[in-house]
């Protein structure tokens, strides 16, 4: 018997933008700028922190030297697991480099109505919807709202959201907040819906999402939450959107640099807090369209530099958030179909482990969950291509190919019936013949995406009998308590 | 030696900041009049960015390059013009309401309104109620301009207007707000003059709203 020797296998296709050199010279930028420009930090506490560590302060300019940065990266834990809140195995996340996980994104102020296809603002309802819908879209690893609830108590936003989406969904959440009284709201649900605080230690349910303001600052409540999560072991982002030639250089490589050392301050903090605690960083990479004064969300740019910015965030050792599967079409159209399966490919590609803004419509103002059910076919189509091509004696099928010979077929093989079922089937794309086609009500892509999501919104339940009623019980009373604290202080 | 006013227009397009300055200067000390310096060389050199800008042959940075031209220019000329020679171009105050750290918007509102002739005065981000209110008081703006990029400083806006209100000034100027999070439904609610989608088209929409006046 023999084997093979020295053999590497390529497992999945390599994609690569930037060379090893390359992504070190993006490295030592960051190191450059966080130890000559520094950043501001609007937040006493944490420039305490950072002074401590051996930063220096000048009013609330920090500047980070090297060691500082080298210290933090050094214990930023390799691997951290995320549990759904009902045990549900094949819905857990790893987070971990060569793992991706596509979902939503957050906070956008408007909403295609699912029933009228207009926009409008946000409603509480939505929320729900949204959790309910990405619940049953199988290539939904993660969960966001893909907006900011506009019919509730104003500063309440966040946790109104996250009480109402937790209930209708058991794949991990990523939520947001004001403030850290707001962290501290969604924090204590996630407890309630784990069964308790050392539950919750021990399998964290959901995951945080903050972000300071490029170029260069991390406000006070954007470090303020941050801090709180690291104290509390809950696993963040912590990313910018940084809008090329508008709050970081127009050059990629400029850019990076930039948004890299906006979130090396929230990797500092963290870690200073409490080392070994779970941080992802990355955020929007786009450019500011120079014609129309918006924010791109569909430019081929925003693909590229966010794989070289997944990169470089792997080249540091840490877990990127990408984005992917948005538009900056304000409608349904071709438009928004060829910029999201540019971007899904892209993103799946460039092996980013977080990828979010899947549904993002008008430059990201208006949320829409037509867009993330188009997406999430997108998804599986680019994850068969990422799937690559396993090569092996059983897969060459020599022997096969030797017993059918010229001139034969493969239907009645043994092999066939073992592999067919691999590859890969639609559930929104069109295959049929044109006779069946036109039998069956000549649906365009358009159609077949507004019948399946309005079909999931009505007949899918999600999760929500399944809540603990104790759990539910908690997080109303929760909500109640929210109320009084923003009646009492609005700002709070 | 007399001035080339086409020089002057050129050098607002190309958004040439020092030559520009240079050149007002000296128009002024070779006694040029400040409004023939004002309406036959800075504005035509506006109007024509302007043009470029919709043909899509010029860019933001280019524009606002410009609008820097104009407004190091008009700060040389400013002292110097009559009432008269202002016209339309008046005074701004702009800010980031309380709370509110994001700056980017309002800066590009704040710069196009310079390129429009406008004296902007840019009170910064995060800045209280109070502070608008005062800023109004001192500096009696044509305009004033709000902006926030979070849904929870949004009312701030509104209580602005109210203070405004109370301090018996609000109907001596025109209250225009932007940012990501506002809508005109928005500005209807809170009592404001003018909604602006982005910063391109504030000024524009600004003049049109003087002109109906």
């Amino acid at each position: 018997m023999s084997t093979r020797t020295n053999y590497s296998i390529q497992e999945t296709p390599h994609f690569q933008i930037l060379s090893e050199n390359q992504k070190e010279r993006i490295y030592n930028g960051m190191v450059r700028t966080l130890q000559y420009t520094g950043a501001n930090v609007h937040h006493e506490g944490a420039r305490e922190l950072f002074a401590k560590a051996g930063c220096k302060v000048d009013g609330i300019r920090i500047y980070f030297p090297p060691e500082v940065i080298l210290n933090a990266l050094s214990t930023v834990p390799p691997v951290t697991e995320v549990f759904p809140w009902n045990g549900d195995e094949s819905k857990k996340i790893t987070i971990e480099k060569d793992r991706s996980y596509f979902g939503p994104g957050p906070t956008p102020p408007n909403f295609i109505d699912p029933d009228t296809m207009e926009r409008r603002p946000y409603l509480r309802k939505d929320a729900s919807t949204v959790a309910r819908v990405c619940d049953a879209l199988p290539n939904m690893g993660y969960v966001q709202s893909l907006g900011s609830i506009s019919d509730v108590s104003n500063g309440l936003a966040d946790v109104y959201e996250f009480a109402d989406m937790i209930r209708n969904t058991t794949t991990p959440i990523m939520s947001w907040s004001f403030t850290r009284n707001g962290c501290r709201d969604i924090h204590r649900m996630a407890i309630a819906m784990a069964g308790g605080e050392e539950e919750f230690k021990q399998r964290p349910n959901y995951i945080f999402y903050g972000e300071p303001i490029s170029p260069l600052v991390s406000d006070f409540h954007a470090i303020d939450k941050c801090i709180y999560c690291a104290e509390n072991r809950i696993p963040q982002v912590y990313s910018p959107c940084a809008i090329g030639g508008g709050t970081v250089p127009a050059t990629h490589a400029g850019q990076l640099v930039v948004a890299l050392s906006e979130s090396m301050v929230g990797v500092i903090a963290s870690q200073l807090i409490s080392p070994g605690t779970s941080i992802i960083i990355g955020g929007v990479q786009s450019i500011l369209d120079m014609r129309h004064s918006i924010y791109s969300y569909g430019a081929p740019e925003l693909s590229l530099l966010s794989a070289a910015h997944t990169e470089v965030v792997h080249y540091c050792g840490l877990p990127m958030y990408s984005q992917s599967g948005c538009t900056d079409t304000k409608k349904m159209d071709m438009q928004s179909a060829m910029e999201a399966a540019l971007s899904i490919n892209a993103a799946m590609m460039s092996g980013a482990n977080f990828v979010h803004d899947n549904g993002y419509t008008e430059s990201g103002l208006t949320g829409d969950i037509f867009q993330t059910v188009m997406d999430d076919e997108l998804i599986a189509m680019a994850r068969v291509i990422e799937g690559g091509i396993e090569v092996n004696e059983e897969t060459l099928a020599v022997d096969v190919i030797n017993n059918v010979g010229p001139g034969g077929h493969y239907l009645y093989e043994d092999h066939t019936m073992k592999w067919f079922r691999k590859h890969w089937q639609p559930t929104l794309m069109d295959r049929n013949s044109y006779e069946s086609w036109k039998e069956n009500g000549e649906k365009t892509m358009k159609d077949r995406i507004i019948e399946k999501t309005r079909d999931l919104i009505k007949n899918y339940e999600g999760p929500k009998n399944s809540v603990p009623e104790k759990a539910s019980q908690e997080i109303e009373k929760i909500l109640k308590e929210a109320e009084e604290r923003i009646k009492k202080d609005p700002d709070s | 030696m007399s001035i080339d006013l086409e020089k002057i227009s050129e050098a607002i397009t190309k958004g040439q900041i020092e030559q520009l300055q240079e050149m007002t200067t000296q128009a002024l000390d070779t006694d040029t009049d400040p409004g023939v310096i004002l309406n036959k060389g800075l504005l035509p050199g506006m109007d024509k960015v302007g043009q470029l800008w919709r043909e899509g042959e010029m860019f933001m940075p280019e524009v606002l390059r410009s609008a820097k031209a104009m407004s190091k220019a008009m700060e040389i000329l400013r002292p110097r013009l009559s009432e008269g020679d202002l016209g339309s171009a008046g005074k701004m105050v702009i800010g980031t309401v309380a709370g509110d750290l994001h700056d980017i918007g309002k800066d590009l509102a704040g710069m196009m309104f310079e390129g429009a002739g406008y004296e902007v005065i840019n009170i910064g981000i995060d800045q209280p109620n109070e502070a608008f209110v005062e800023a109004a008081m001192k500096h009696k703006p044509d305009v004033l301009g709000m902006s926030a990029l979070l849904t929870t400083t949004m009312p701030r806006m509104g209580e602005v207007i109210n203070s405004l209100k109370e301090s018996g000034v609000r109907d001596q100027m025109a209250v225009i707000i932007g940012g990501a999070p506002v809508t005109q439904e928005f500005a209807d609610e809170i009592g404001a003059d003018l909604y602006a989608p982005n910063a391109g088209s504030a000024v524009d929409l600004t003049k049109k709203y003087f002109a109906q006046q």
